[in-house]
Formats: C-alpha cells, structure tokens, sequence
C-alpha cells in the first residue's frame, strides 16, 4: 500500500448478524468502510425473533480502518 | 505436568477493556506461565506479556503481535520459532529529548545486561501524532495522524536488516484524569492500550514482520494507593525493556503458502483462551469457526459478548486456573464432560 495518502479512521457498525461466518460478514462490511486494521464486536442485541434461523441478533461492532 | 505431546493453545486477552486480570500492565503473565506449562506450548500477544520493566521469557511461549495472531488464526500465516531476532528500534519525532535518551539507554541496558540484538534506530521524519478514543462501548480505541512517518520510518529499518521492530510513540498524558486515576486504582480501562494496538498492528500487518509498541510518557508522581496490577509501570522511566525481551525470541511471520510442514500453523492449535465476555474478536471467531474449542474464562471486563450473546459452543471456566486443567484435559485427551457431574446418559 501506498503510504503518501493513509490515514486512519474510526468506525462503529451495526449489522444484523446473518447466517453463516460471522467472521466473513463482519469482514464484508468493513471492507466498504476501509481496510479493516482492528475490530471486535463489542454488543450483541438480542434477535426481536428468537427463532429467526440465522440468529438475527443486532451487532455492535467497533473497529479502525485504513482509509 | 504431562507426559503428553504438546497441546499449541492461543491465549487472547483482548487489550484496552478492562479486564479485571490481564488488563494492567502484563498482569496475566502468570496466567500464560500457567497456561504454557499446561498446554506445552503456549501463543498470545504483547498484552498479555509486557509488564513494562517486568518480562518474562519462556521458551515455550510464542509472542506474537494482535493483528499477526489474527492472520495466523484466520489460516494466513504460519509461526517459525528462531534463536533471535534482530530487534530495530523506531522513535517517534515527537519524543522530547530526555525521553528519547532515556529509552536508548534501555536498549543499550538490553544489549549489554541481556544480550539482545538490538538496531538500527531510525526517527520517524515527522511526529506520530497519535490519539486516544474512547469507543461507545467503552473500549479504548485510537488514532493515529501520521501513519505514513510510521511506515516508512519501518520500511527504513528493515531494508536495514531489521527482523523485528519495536516501536515508541510519544503518547498525549494528562496525569490527573479520571481514567488514569481509575486506571492506576485498579478499577478502568487502560486509555493508551488502543492507540498501541493501532499502531503495531498497522506496522505489523505491512511490513510482515514482528512488532510491538510501547508509550513514551514523563513518570507519574507517586500514588500510595497504587493497584498492584498496574505497579509494572511506575518502576522506571520506560516500558521498552519487555518489548523488546519479547520481540527478541518472536516467531517469523511466515505466509501459509509457503511454510513448510514443520511450522506451527492454525491446524495444530487445540484450545483457544478468552475472557467469557469478550468472545467477538477475529482470533476467536476464526477458532470457533474451525472447531478448535474455545474455553471462555470468567474475567469481567467492560463488554459483554459472551457465548450465549454469539451462539457459540464453548468450555466455560470460573478461572484460569481452571482454564489451566480444561487445558491438561485437552492434551491428555480426557472428554472435558466426564469431568463435571452429573454426567447425562447417552440415550
């Protein structure tokens, strides 16, 4: 990467949590932020339908791209 | 402790959230002393390790920088343990002249007193600018401004031979705040914690190679009230010495495509470690998602993304001590379950 135009950026995310990697989603939805340099999920929002197949819960994720 | 083969565990004790053991300054290193005596074979990060003046090397413990250790549990890379490294010192521009001698002295205390490899040293061509943030969930984040001083004062120094870096950033202090205050009682969030993961994980994950951070501060006056766990810090004028004991025996960073079978690699991990609350990072997942069993402790911190919150099947833990057995358990191949009572019939 080219390091004359970097710079950092803070980003918080809510995603709904799908089905599947839960890793490969979180990284899916960064990716349109930047390239993610660190995250986590930092809360979880119970799903409004417990019995939703995919879990459905909300996530909270809190993360640093490259911009 | 056992006979058996070893059993490579991660221990991950995510930085900057407070957690009540491992969130200090290298607070959970007895943990990962106790964790690499039962598993054999232990990997985890600078947090865990660095004690500021206090360190400790074990041979059986591989530390490895956050964002490697993600690309390592994600499959990309593959760990190659050495003799040594040859650790390059990288000063920010913005660290006052005292301060700046006062961390070469501790280099030059390494070489002579421990006889580390250790240089070049290169400044960075422009202050680092770095910042503290505070994210909603109460987690420490950080920032950066000039992340391009920092990389390519990095490049300079492994075109300069450098097999590892370790890093000084002029870090922004105000000795009365609240969350110092609450930091060195032993009851907040370590504030520079973040901003240190940025930045080696940045320097980390472009150049290939091991790394890891320490803050340039003033000292602090002297507090009697002082939490044991944050005590590391206060003994001298610099935290470098354990960055640099530990990036002088770090694994090489090795792409899984062209690693040889005789690395380490995410095939061989049989447990990964974690705080029961914070279960939502990328080592962790990754794990999970292979089937590596994930052993959450009971170590409150300021998330609460536990087990139950991700849907994930985990071993749970009141303690490290008992993570420590869950561990022997893995390795001498007892089912984890016939430990507990009652024991559920088959049918």
């Amino acid at each position: 990467m080219s390091s004359s135009a970097l710079s950092l950026r803070p980003v918080t995310l809510r995603l709904p949590r799908g089905s599947g990697s839960l890793r490969a989603q979180i990284e899916t939805a960064l990716a349109a932020e930047g390239q993610p340099l660190r995250w986590a999920i930092t809360a979880v929002e119970p799903a409004a339908d417990p019995e939703a197949a995919s879990g459905g819960a909300l996530l909270t994720i809190e993360a640093v791209v490259l911009a | 402790m056992t006979a058996s083969r070893p059993l490579p565990t991660l221990l991950v004790i995510p930085t900057g959230i407070g957690c009540e053991l491992g969130g200090y300054a290298g607070d959970a290193l007895p943990v990962a002393r106790l964790l690499a005596a039962a598993s054999g074979c232990l990997i985890t990060h600078p947090n865990v390790m660095n004690g500021a003046a206090l360190y400790w090397s074990d041979s059986r413990i591989h530390y490895v920088e956050g964002s490697a250790l993600d690309r390592f549990a994600a499959g990309a890379l593959a760990l190659q343990p050495v003799r040594r490294q040859r650790v390059g010192l990288l000063l920010d521009a913005g660290i006052e002249e005292e301060l700046r001698w006062r961390h070469l002295q501790v280099a030059e205390g390494c070489r002579a007193s421990l006889g580390l490899e250790i240089g070049p040293v290169v400044t960075t061509d422009a202050p680092l600018e770095v910042s503290l943030r505070q994210g909603a969930s109460g987690a420490s984040w950080g920032q950066l401004g000039r992340p391009d001083a920092l990389l390519r004062a990095g490049r300079q120094l492994q075109a300069a031979g450098a097999t590892a870096i370790a890093v000084v950033a002029r870090f922004p202090e105000d000795p009365g705040s609240e969350a110092l205050v609450a930091y060195r009682q032993g009851s907040g969030v370590d504030a520079l914690a973040g901003a240190e993961a940025v930045i080696s994980h940045l320097l980390s994950r472009e150049l290939g190679i091991p790394c890891a951070h320490a803050p340039a501060l003033s000292p602090l006056p002297l507090d009697p009230d002082l939490d044991p766990r944050a005590a590391g810090e206060e003994l001298g004028y610099t935290f470098l010495a354990c960055v640099l004991v530990g990036l002088s025996r770090a694994p090489d960073l090795v792409p899984v495509a062209a690693a040889g079978a005789d690395l380490l690699q995410i095939g061989d991990v049989g447990a990964v470690v974690a705080p029961a609350g914070a279960l939502g990072g990328a080592a962790v997942l990754a794990c999970a998602e292979r089937g590596i069993p994930v052993i959450a402790v009971h170590n409150p911190c300021v998330l609460a993304v536990s087990a139950e919150a991700l849907g994930l099947e985990v071993l749970t833990a009141g303690s490290y001590v008992a993570a420590a057995g869950l561990v022997v358990a893995l390795r001498e191949g007892i089912s984890p379950a016939s430990l507990e009572r009652p024991l559920p019939r088959l049918g």
